[in-house]
């Protein structure tokens, strides 16, 4: 079902989503840290935001978690996609790039055909 | 389907409670760890990698909230937690939750068990099209009771009114035998061809009457009712046409009634059969036969109207009528339900005003309770809002908690209400209509307890309304406040109310002790009744007819233990006796009286045994002797009243009277004492005994024999019956002791004053309740007070008087309103009153001191704790 009342939590849910497909199992800093780096750090996350994003995705279904121990040894929460979230996250990486597209075809400069 | 997972989860999450808070804490202490290293090896002192991190996250503790907010459902959290929060609450102050719930309980139950009731009486729809329009119409004159119609009379009214667009008419129900392999005693009413298209009812099988089956000899047809079909025909479908003997005829069956078909005048009926008068006799007759009849009223016309129009055919009956007896002829035009309801109709809105009292004194309660409660709440939710709780919060929380009490209220109230209608139907008379089919309304319960929700709102939920003061967090006790005026009139309005209910409650106890004290004038006890009604079809000649009666005189006479046996037409107090005008009564020497009726004089045909057996003394003369029975004379006894009456101070012994115009002329022959002879309450009328002797004239099929007897009456009923039975077998026989018969006669007034009593004990607990909490209230509010005067010098008895003070001046306020209101309302009483004044000095009385009384220990509960308070404890309360 696709999200699309609120762009913004659509769009940190897909971020987690494809992140935890590339990266595998992660942890809420790690993933957190990584989406950044991702974005070339132009987005400046709120650490508050993620969790309870990570709690619905959850909840929903799309991920699980677990606790284990950090790269450097520190008990931490570890997030790892379901069978459900990697289908989602084919799904919903599809729709959102023929949004963009359409929306690209609006922003671009009008060409006469 | 995925938001679906995630709401279970969510709700899952509210009960799994606060484990998953603390696996939280340790995922955000191990996030700003990482954080925390990762700012170091950056190159921050570990204090501005602490602060980075703390910033980035926007706060631990945010984060923390809205994790919470997305791990449950917040709204329904919260609910659970008022929920358990007022839970609490009610643990730690049972008497408050108790007392609540049970006064919303009583009020609830009694409101809907009594609107259950009274809604059938005052409120149903009656089976009829368009009920409304439906009119009874007839004339009131003092021999009969109800309107009714003479056939000399009525045809010239049907064909001559102008407001009916339908006009109809029945001659009675009368008791008539279904004689086939099955015999059963039945009631056929006799109707008009188009009294049920009158009435708008169409039978559900077969067809309505036709104009030809309605006349003198037609073809003798049938509608039976629905009962009948269903115990007497297995509600076959093939009984349309068919032949059943009624009365030794065939009769044919030409359809079946509705099931809830109902005669206007509610009486029982099996069977319905043409009137089939002789239309041209009838018109030419004086008075010709007693008929009822019912109108529907043109649309758009009032009864009002009706009656105006009515006038002109009203001033040609009044002109067939004795002229002396015109004044006392009426017209009467009312709607069929109020010929129904008529004399219930008082008693169904005294019901109605006693338990609106009384759930106005329960609201009164609650409300009083609530704000109590509220008040001494002030400064927790001071506290609470000062922490952050919001308004709403505390609103919701108020809500909840008078929500939850309501419907526990609700809840019990119902289960009350249907124990109460269960009473009600086992100790209601059987004058009342319907009662027995009253069941339990939802729309009824549904209003009471929206009602008690919407006092508990408004009283419960008021004091979170306004913003806590923040005053209260700082003051050292807190102020009375305006709930506490508030509080006090309620208290005095339901002092006031229940001094109105317990008046009434008094006056027709009173009444009701009047109606079974008085002088019968008669025996009761050891008393046997025996009433006989032959079938005619049987015993077709008064030969027969006496005959029969005669045998089971002899009969009952060899019975052991029987002293007496006579036979009579009716029986006093209550039966429905013979009666004639006084006015026709001639006496010999005398003119005829020319003006008025003179009132009625009750006429009973009687053996002598009669007198002996009822214990009525002769007072003058020899009375009838069993030897006169058979010899040509005809004399009578009188009573005293009618003796002194028409003889005054002469002996009324051997004069001659002639009962009847134009009829024999009798011989007074005794002075019988005077017996109550118009039910319980009736004023007594003058009585005339005829002699009832030997001679097939003297008799009809309908005796009853009266025995008295020295055994026990459940010994002796068994005897009587195979006594009769041997004589014929298929005869009804019907037989009560005569106490029991005085004692049913007393059902209604019982009723009455057992229910006014109830409600009036429940309103005189509750506003005894409210007084109680109220003066209780205020002295623990004024302990400080208290210890500061006490410590001043004030004496215990000070303490006492400043508390009861308090009490008094409610209780003398509220009775003094009460008092006023109650005299006016006992007006309204005044015709179900028995010698008993409307203003009776002794009801009031006592009502007063008995409430005064009560309420004063009321007061005086909270005021000796008060009075006994330790100054020093007092004050170091804070």
């Amino acid at each position: 079902m696709a999200e699309k009342t609120d762009v913004w939590q659509g769009t940190l849910a897909l971020m987690v989503l494809k992140t935890l497909q590339a990266m595998g199992p992660q942890h809420g800093y790690g993933l957190a840290r990584r989406i950044e780096q991702t974005s070339g750090d132009r987005l400046q996350l709120n650490y508050g935001t993620l969790y309870p994003a990570l709690l619905k995705l959850e909840q929903e279904g799309f991920i699980r978690s677990r606790w284990g121990v950090s790269e450097n040894n520190r008990k931490a929460k570890f997030y790892e996609l379901s069978k459900a979230g990697q289908r989602r996250v084919l799904k919903a990486a599809a729709e959102w790039e023929q949004t963009t597209e359409i929306l690209a075809r609006f922003l671009s400069p009008m060409e006469e055909s | 389907m995925r938001r679906f997972r995630a709401l279970w989860v969510r709700l899952k999450g509210i009960l799994s409670g606060g484990r998953e808070n603390e696996e939280f804490d340790a995922e955000l202490e191990s996030h700003i760890a990482m954080h925390i290293e990762d700012g170091v090896r950056s190159g921050l002192s570990p204090e501005e990698a602490r602060r980075q991190a703390q910033m980035r996250l926007g706060g631990a503790e945010q984060a923390r909230q809205a994790y919470r907010e997305r791990r449950t459902l917040p709204g329904l959290e919260s609910l659970l937690r008022d929920i358990r929060y007022a839970l609490r609450g009610f643990h730690r102050n049972p008497v408050f939750a108790i007392t609540a719930i049970a006064t919303l309980a009583l009020g609830i139950g009694a409101t809907t068990a009594v609107f259950s009731v009274v809604d059938r009486i005052l409120f149903r729809s009656l089976p009829y099209a368009h009920d409304d329009r439906l009119v009874s119409v007839g004339l009131t004159a003092p021999i009969i009771p109800e309107e009714f119609m003479l056939g000399g009379s009525y045809y010239a009214w049907r064909d001559n009114q102008k407001p009916f667009e339908a006009f109809t008419s029945e001659t009675g129900v009368d008791e008539c035998d279904l004689t086939e392999r099955n015999p059963a005693r039945l009631r056929c009413a006799s109707v008009e061809a188009n009294f049920l298209p009158t009435l708008g009812i169409s039978p559900i099988l077969g067809r309505n009457f036709l104009p030809e089956e309605d006349r003198p000899n037609g073809p003798k047809v049938t509608l039976i009712t629905y009962g009948l079909w269903s115990s007497h025909f297995a509600n076959d479908p093939a009984i349309v046409n068919k032949l059943i003997d009624i009365d030794g005829s065939h009769i044919r069956v030409i359809g079946v009634l509705p099931k809830d078909f109902e005669m206007p005048t509610l009486q029982t009926v099996d069977v319905l059969v043409p009137e089939a008068l002789d239309e041209a006799a009838q018109r030419k007759a004086d008075p010709g036969r007693v008929m009822y009849a019912f109108a529907r009223l043109k649309s758009g016309v009032t009864i009002d109207q009706a009656r105006r129009e009515l006038q002109p055919v009203f001033n040609y009956s009044l002109n067939l009528a004795p002229a002396p007896f015109r004044k006392e002829v009426h017209l009467m035009v009312r709607s069929i339900r109020d010929r129904q309801v008529h004399d219930v109709r008082l008693v169904a809105w005294l019901l109605f005003g006693a338990v609106l009292a009384v759930l106005l004194i329960a609201c009164a309660n609650v409300a009083s309770l609530l704000m109590a409660r509220a008040a001494a709440r002030e400064r927790e939710l001071a506290v609470r809002s000062v922490l952050g709780a919001s308004r709403g919060r505390l609103i919701r929380q108020a809500l909840t908690e008078t929500l939850m009490l309501t419907l526990a209220g609700a809840a019990a109230g119902s289960a009350l209400a249907a124990m109460l209608l269960h009473v009600f139907i086992s100790i209601a008379p059987a004058g009342i209509p319907f009662l027995v089919n009253a069941h339990l309304d939802l729309r009824i319960i549904l209003f009471t307890v929206l009602l008690s929700i919407f006092c508990g709102v408004v009283f419960g939920a008021f004091p979170a309304l306004t913003r806590p003061r923040v005053a209260t967090l700082t003051a050292r006790s807190t102020g009375p406040g305006a709930h506490n005026f508030l509080r006090r009139c309620l208290v005095v309005g339901q002092i006031a109310i229940t001094l109105i209910l317990l008046s009434c409650a008094a006056l027709l106890f009173r009444s009701f002790r009047g109606l079974q004290g008085q002088n019968m004038g008669l025996q009761t006890q050891g008393v046997l009744t025996a009433r006989i009604a032959l079938p005619r079809y049987r015993y077709t000649t008064a030969q027969q007819q006496m005959e029969f009666a005669l045998r089971a005189e002899a009969a009952l006479r060899r019975l052991p233990g029987v002293q007496a046996v006579g036979m009579s037409d009716s029986v006093p107090p209550g039966e429905i006796h013979g009666e004639q005008i006084y006015n026709n009564i001639a006496i010999a020497g005398r003119p005829r009286a020319t003006s008025g009726t003179g009132g009625m004089v009750t006429w009973r045909s009687v053996t002598p045994e009669y007198f002996s057996a009822l214990d009525i003394p002769i007072l003058r003369g020899s009375g009838f002797i069993e030897q006169e029975r058979m010899s040509n004379d005809r004399s009578l006894v009188i009573s005293s009243l009618l003796a002194s009456r028409m003889f005054g101070e002469q002996n009324p012994i051997g004069q001659h009277v002639q009962p009847v115009p134009n009829g024999p002329w009798y011989t007074v022959v005794g002075v019988a004492a005077n017996v109550k002879n118009a039910g319980l309450s009736g004023a007594d009328e003058p009585e005339l005994y005829q002699l009832r002797r030997s001679f097939a004239g003297d008799w009809n099929p309908f005796t009853v024999m009266v025995l008295k007897t020295n055994l026990s009456p459940v010994a002796a009923a068994p005897w009587v019956r195979s006594q009769i039975a041997a004589i014929d077998p298929t005869i009804p026989v019907d037989i009560e002791t005569l106490t029991q018969t005085v004692n049913s006669l007393a059902d209604r007034p019982r009723f009455e004053t057992a229910l006014l009593g109830f409600f009036a004990l429940c309103g005189l607990l509750m506003a005894v309740i409210g007084l109680y909490g109220v003066i209780a209230f205020m002295a623990a509010q004024r302990t400080q007070e208290i210890g500061v005067r006490m410590a001043l010098g004030a004496t215990r008895s000070d303490i006492l008087r400043l508390i009861a003070g308090e009490g008094v001046r409610l209780i003398v306020l509220g009775g003094v309103v009460g008092l006023g209101a109650a005299l006016a309302a006992a007006q309204l009483l005044k015709s179900l009153l028995f010698h008993v004044g409307a203003h009776d000095p002794v009801s009031f009385i006592a009502v007063t001191l008995l409430l005064a009384l009560v309420a004063l220990a009321a007061t005086l509960i909270p005021a000796r704790a008060a009075m006994n308070t330790d100054p020093m404890n007092a004050l170091r309360v804070e």
